[in-house]
């Protein structure tokens, strides 16, 4: 390692800071006030929901997730199916009878190119933004969630936090965070040619989100 | 209009040839006012904006303040999960490291993401000169690629171009039948990259936050560009200016309700990636390598002081050049530089010299939009008179020197005062007053009698 480089750019950090130090005002740093906003007035699984659809997602509340898959499956003809290593994922897709080109768990980097659906749980999602958490020392679901056309994913409605802080707080509160979390909120978008919104263009063109609720429960 | 080589010596002719295309001021109006009405709403949407704004300022100046402590600390926390980190004082250190690495992995091609530093250190130039290919992946970076440009503005680098000349260069360049679909360009730039990043051995993105407390690196994007470019290939190389560290993970809650909704007027973007080191597992997804490339490139020499350490907290939002009545009429390019707007006058000269880069410090009519809408309050005027009292000293001809010593010694005394008054009057009707104040306005004639005369006759 180029240990001169390392001592140069510190030392040069150190000296500059000292010849500014006679004009510094005392640092006034803050504790970041953990920023609650002000009082939902939806459940957090119906403002999740209203949020994911305003940036595009699809989103279905229901206590039968094979049936909502079944559902999903069948309307965009999917044949060729990537499903990450939960093996919850597998067992609901099994259960849809449905009859699949080609499965795939987990597939690899080269191999994840060529499904038309990539299947998911996710760790946790946030009301307040319509948001997925994705925690890879969970699930293999980072290529699912990312190269098919279309992402769908299942989130239990009791793993809904109400706001980024929340979601924050909870990854930080595990040991070691870990080595990937992704934030998904709705399907990939781009705006880069004269601000026009263009729904798809390197990520996922369709996210599916299916809430499950435990019967009995609502909201 | 070739904006490919504009230097920021010649920013004023830049301008002048930037105001008369009118196409582009088309392009500009359209984009900086639907920007600025998209991050009012947004920041209107919550109710601790000015709160918030704060705070984000309060952590950045603690992290400049002890930036070497919060590096050391994020190195220590990155290298524990299996990072490597590569210091590199300068840009061609920091390419020199970056095609090396890329070397020893006998790579071809390489994909990346948009990064405003790789884009300072020129290291696309760098990679192609080593035989290597390099594609830029985020949609706009590759239409301006393809176009041989530079950007134009810091989140959107080919907002000074029309689907009709993209449509153009994709018909030239890709083969694609005439379109002015924007879908359809959209999903022939998918279905051209999917393809380089299928076959890439080495990806490279930027960083927008490096949490200090885990050795995390934060990356915020909309297309999924970014996790394709740091999710495929073997090797991740990830390129971070020194001042992007925070202190904790948390207060990234006060950094991404700001950022996205500065930029873009979104509430958040579609997907932020949190990268810890690399994974634990060989057999788990993910680059078997992840490597930190901290760029100093000027930057350490602005802690020096205070105003200008302010240029550190910039997290390159792009709102203050939506925000500029300059900006908006000349766009990006005519700054002659990778960061343009007001950000870029007062960031370009501290990272170039002054030297060359005299003229961005006046390309301001110091208004104050900009400190307005800044969610990290710099006080860019403050800035741009800093740098402005720097060159100065240095610029300036004899006549204007002159005439300012000579103006001190009339305003310190009240019989050169009057006497002069009387002159002005006299003078008036027989010198031209100053052509460049004339063209465009008339000159009102001095009142006959002075407010002295009037309050010692009333």
């Amino acid at each position: 390692m180029n240990n001169s480089a390392r001592d140069a750019i510190l030392g040069s950090i150190r000296s500059h800071l000292a010849t500014s130090a006679p004009y510094d005002n005392p640092a006034n740093f803050e504790n970041p006030v953990i920023l609650s906003n002000k009082k939902l007035d939806l459940s957090p699984v119906e403002l999740f929901k209203r949020n994911l659809e305003s940036v595009n997602g699809h989103c279905i509340l229901t206590t039968d997730v094979t049936d909502a898959l079944r559902q999903i499956i069948t309307d965009l003809k999917g044949r060729r199916i990537a499903i990450s290593d939960d093996p919850n994922v597998e067992r609901w897709l099994r259960l849809t009878d449905l009859e699949i080109e080609e499965l795939g768990i987990a597939p690899n980097a080269q191999d994840i190119f060529r499904f038309d659906i990539g299947i998911s749980t996710a760790q946790a999602a946030i009301a307040e933004t319509g948001t997925l958490v994705l925690d890879s020392a969970h699930e293999r679901h980072r290529f699912v969630s990312l190269v098919p056309p279309v992402h769908i994913a299942i989130v239990d409605a009791s793993r809904i936090v109400e706001t980024l802080g929340d979601a924050l707080a909870l990854l930080r509160s595990k040991n070691e965070i870990s080595p990937a979390v992704t934030f998904i909120t709705g399907p990939s978008r781009t705006a880069d040619i004269e601000l026009t919104l263009a729904i798809g263009v390197h990520g996922p063109q369709e996210l599916y989100v299916i809430i499950k609720e435990v019967v009995g429960e609502t909201g | 209009m070739n904006t490919n080589h504009l230097s920021s010596e010649t920013f004023r002719e830049n301008a002048k040839a930037a105001l008369a295309d009118a196409q582009l001021r088309g392009a500009l109006k359209n984009a900086t006012s639907l920007f600025g009405e998209r991050r009012k709403q947004a920041a209107a949407s919550l109710p601790n904006w000015e709160q918030l704004r704060s705070q984000a300022r309060a952590m950045k100046d603690e992290v400049l303040l002890h930036l070497d402590r919060y590096l050391e600390e994020f190195v220590r926390n990155a290298e524990r999960r299996g990072a490597k980190i590569h210091w590199a004082r300068d840009a061609a250190e920091a390419n020199s490291i970056i095609s090396g690495l890329a070397t020893e992995r006998r790579a071809r091609i390489i994909v990346k993401s948009k990064s405003m530093t790789t884009e300072e250190t020129h290291l696309n130039t760098a990679l192609e000169d080593a035989g290597m290919q390099v594609v830029e992946t985020d949609l706009g970076e590759y239409i301006i690629q393809l176009a041989e440009e530079t950007p134009s503005h810091i989140i959107a680098p080919a907002i000074h171009k029309t689907r009709g000349q993209v449509a153009e260069l994709f018909t030239a360049e890709l083969g694609m039948p005439p379109t002015d679909d924007v879908a359809q360009l959209t999903r022939t730039a998918r279905v051209t990259l999917r393809d380089r990043f299928a076959a890439a051995d080495v990806g490279i993105s930027g960083v927008n936050f490096g949490i200090a407390e885990t050795g995390t690196i934060v990356i915020v994007e909309n297309e999924g560009n970014i996790r394709l470019t740091t999710s495929l290939p073997r090797t991740h190389i990830a390129v971070m200016g020194i001042e992007k560290v925070v202190p904790r993970f948390a207060d990234l809650d006060v950094f991404l309700k700001l950022l996205p909704r500065s930029g873009t007027g979104q509430r958040l973007t579609t997907y932020q990636s949190f990268i810890t080191g690399i994974k634990r597992v060989a057999t788990d997804e993910g680059p078997e390598e992840l490597h930190i490339v901290l760029l100093d490139n000027g930057r350490s020499r602005m802690l020096a002081h205070p105003v200008t350490r302010q240029s550190l907290a910039c997290i390159r939002c792009g709102a203050c050049l939506n925000a500029c009545p300059v900006y908006q009429q000349i766009g990006g390019h005519a700054y002659g530089a990778v960061y343009q707007g007001p950000i870029g006058a007062v960031i370009t000269p501290q990272l170039m010299g002054i030297e060359k880069t005299s003229q961005l410090p006046y390309a301001s009519s110091l208004c104050g939009a900009c400190r307005e809408v800044c969610p990290v309050k710099i006080d860019i005027p403050q800035l741009l008179l800093h740098l402005r009292g720097e060159i100065a000293p240095s610029k300036g001809s004899v006549g204007e020197r002159l005439a300012f010593k000579l103006w001190a010694k009339v305003m310190v005394s009240p019989t050169l005062y009057k006497l002069s008054s009387i002159a002005g009057r006299a003078m008036q009707r027989i010198v031209p007053i100053s052509k460049a104040w004339t063209n465009g306005r008339d000159l009102r004639p001095i009142e006959s009698k002075s407010f002295h005369d009037l309050w010692t006759n009333e």
